[in-house]
């Protein structure tokens, strides 16, 4: 071991606390964008809203029975709707229960619908799950095992998804859910009303909250990780930072399912702009394009054929969304040309002279 | 609605049909045949799997199975034995068409097509059912209509109305619809969910057996009728309900309204009361003029 003591003992734990900290933080900022978006679209889009509503609701209340379960307090009721959930326990319990019952309603809902995704991707992914092995346990190693061990579960999962076979049953089903879960990672909105409670100030609020007025069980939590931490370094295993990397993988699928939602977001907004039946043809053009790429890889084997069909799928759609854009709504032009415009305003002149 | 269908004085507040959403459940069952059959036709060509497939009889036989077991389950849990019969007529069709154009030995890429072209015509016949649903929503009444071939009606009065029962799924939550059944005087609108259990006992080996049987039943009133008796799936949901309530509401005589019946009932009594003795007065004057031109 050639790290410092200091940096061994005290240091080198700290390090994949603060990197899933980050990632849980990168993962917040993309829920509150994704709840600007759905603001954006929810005149028009009523029961999309509602869906993503029940989704993080669902996913939310299941959390807040599973702490009340571990807990053993028990639940009386367990009341689920589109703009409200409620679990009541049986027992009120208070302390460390209380505080266990919170985290999970809390954190819950984070990483819940990612760890099902996680699941299925067990059986799905062949590579991507390796876990470094780490020597000297200090704060700099244990930092870049962490990164590497993201790093290959992000190329493995970014290779799986560029690769996806949408035509394989459970590929789909993978892709559908992460849809899904990508849009109710978090609720957007509880409620028919918008709600100020459920925003991003306000669950770093409730952080604040929970490390001035409860540090004794923040400090219990850091005992914890510094525990397990001497256990794997007594026993020469990496499993701390191997347990704290299954909560960056995580933090990864959570991220990426909701850059997809968002991507389908703002195809929503956009083909809301354009005016009658041609707003359905950026849809109609996904399967089309698809089923047309595979159709001819069929016909012509490749190695390259699922990227190349999903590749050409986002192009086209992306083309067909841009072209109806200008050719069918007011955006990417004016009715006379700004060139033109700029001619004839410099031919006025000259002719005015 | 014609004109001639309406009473007197009656204005037409709503006409509706159901969401188009609204019958998921029938709709779902279609579903499943294109999912099976579609993943039916992925394993027998192109899964990894497909030397398991390598037979003909077992893909149709797989098929056929699974088509089979899910109309079990489905009719076990809906308590409606009619999706059994129904998935079973899917199979009998396919294997029958099968037979007539000789199509056996390319099962798995029949298959796929027959499920797909059967859910078609399943969705087609759900979205006919679904638009023979009319309801229409009167000052006086609320008329249902429903029925693809035999046409069926029923009309209840505001004031016959007992008891509403609204419900609203999850799917009714996110698009905004839901169902309301109204319940008559006479309990038009109720239904009963009844569950039975038996056990039974056999005693005895070769010659003496004794057989005991033994069982319960319970059953429980609730608000269920036919899609075309109730308000099946309408939207918006909540607008619709209220709109009921009131006219349910507008109908029904409040804890006033009935003392003041009761009141003129006594006026009118007191009314008629005084009316006889009058006749009775006029009567007696009458006899008392006779006597009195006799006299003179």
């Amino acid at each position: 071991m050639a790290g410092s003591p200091i940096d061994i003992i005290v240091f080198a734990p700290l390090a994949p606390i603060f990197g899933v900290i980050l990632f849980w933080f990168i993962q917040l900022l993309f829920i509150e964008n994704q709840k600007y978006l759905l603001t954006k679209i929810r005149d028009n889009h009523e029961p999309l809203c509602r869906f993503t509503n029940f989704l993080g609701i669902l996913f939310q209340t299941i959390c807040h029975a599973l702490g009340y379960t571990v807990t053993k307090s028990g639940i009386s009721s367990f009341y689920i709707s589109v703009n409200y959930g409620k679990v009541a326990p049986k027992k009120e319990k208070k302390g460390v229960f209380e505080w266990i019952s919170n985290a999970f309603l809390f954190i819950g809902p984070f990483f819940i619908p990612a760890t099902l995704l996680l699941i299925c991707l067990f059986f799905l992914m062949d590579k991507g799950f390796y876990i470094v092995s780490t020597t000297s346990y200090t704060f700099s190693e244990n930092l870049t095992a962490f990164g590497i061990n993201l790093y290959y579960f992000s190329e493995g999962f970014i290779g799986f998804l560029s690769n996806i076979d949408l035509l394989h049953p459970a590929h789909l089903g993978f892709f559908i859910l992460l849809i899904f879960f990508g849009m109710g990672t978090r609720p957007s909105f509880i409620g028919e009303k918008k709600r100020e409670k459920v925003d991003m100030l306000f669950d770093l609020k409730n952080i604040r909250y929970n490390i001035l007025h409860r540090p004794l069980y923040i400090f219990i939590l850091f005992l914890i990780a510094y525990v397990l931490s001497y256990i794997s370094l007594l026993l020469n295993q990496n499993w701390y930072v191997a347990l704290f990397s299954i909560l960056g993988w995580l933090s990864i699928i959570a991220i990426i399912s909701l850059i997809v939602s968002h991507m389908i977001i703002i195809l929503i907004r956009l083909t809301d702009e354009i005016p009658g039946l041609w707003k359905f043809l950026p849809y109609i053009t996904i399967p089309v394009s698809y089923l047309s790429m595979r159709t001819l890889f069929f016909i012509y084997p490749s190695s390259f054929s699922k990227w190349v069909s999903i590749l050409v799928t986002i192009i086209s759609t992306v083309l067909v969304v841009l072209l109806l854009l200008k050719y069918r709504t007011n955006k990417f032009k004016t009715k006379v040309g700004i060139k033109s415009l700029m001619k004839l305003g410099k031919g006025e002149k000259d002719g005015s002279r | 609605m014609d004109q001639d269908e309406l009473l007197e004085n009656e204005k037409i507040e709503k006409i509706l049909s159901p969401h188009p959403l609204s019958f998921i459940g029938l709709q779902s069952l279609c579903i499943f045949l294109i999912v099976w059959g579609v993943l039916i036709g992925w394993l027998a060509n192109f899964s990894e799997l497909k030397n398991l497939f390598a037979g003909d009889w077992i893909v149709i036989l797989a098929w056929g199975l699974v088509l089979l077991i899910v109309g079990i389950i489905a009719s076990l849990i809906t308590i409606r034995w009619r999706i059994f019969f129904l998935y079973l007529g899917v199979f009998v069709c396919g294997i029958g068409i099968m037979f007539w154009i000789g199509a056996f030995d390319s099962a798995g890429i029949f298959i796929p097509f027959y499920m797909v072209a059967i859910s078609i015509i399943g969705f087609l016949i759900v979205e006919l059912y679904r638009r023979s649903h009319k309801y229409i929503i009167s000052n006086h009444r609320i008329i249902f209509k429903g029925g693809v071939i035999t046409k069926e009606e029923r009309t209840l009065r505001y004031d016959k109305i007992t008891d509403i029962n609204s419900k609203q799924g999850i799917l009714g939550q996110i698009f905004g619809f839901g169902t309301i059944i109204p319940i008559s005087q006479s309990g038009f609108g109720l239904g009963n969910d009844n569950s039975f259990a038996a056990g039974g006992v056999q005693v005895g080996e070769k010659k003496v057996k004794f057989l005991g049987l033994f069982g319960g039943g319970k059953g429980v009133q609730t608000p269920r009728t036919r899609s075309y008796y109730e308000l099946h799936g309408v939207h918006p949901y909540k607008q619709i309900k209220k709109i009921v309530e009131n006219l349910v509401q507008g109908n029904v005589i409040t804890p006033y309204q009935q003392e003041q019946v009761t009141f003129q009932k006594e006026q009118v009594d007191i009314q008629k009361q005084m009316r006889d003795l009058l006749k009775k007065q006029n009567r007696q004057n009458e006899k008392e003029q006779e006597i009195e031109e006799k006299t003179t």
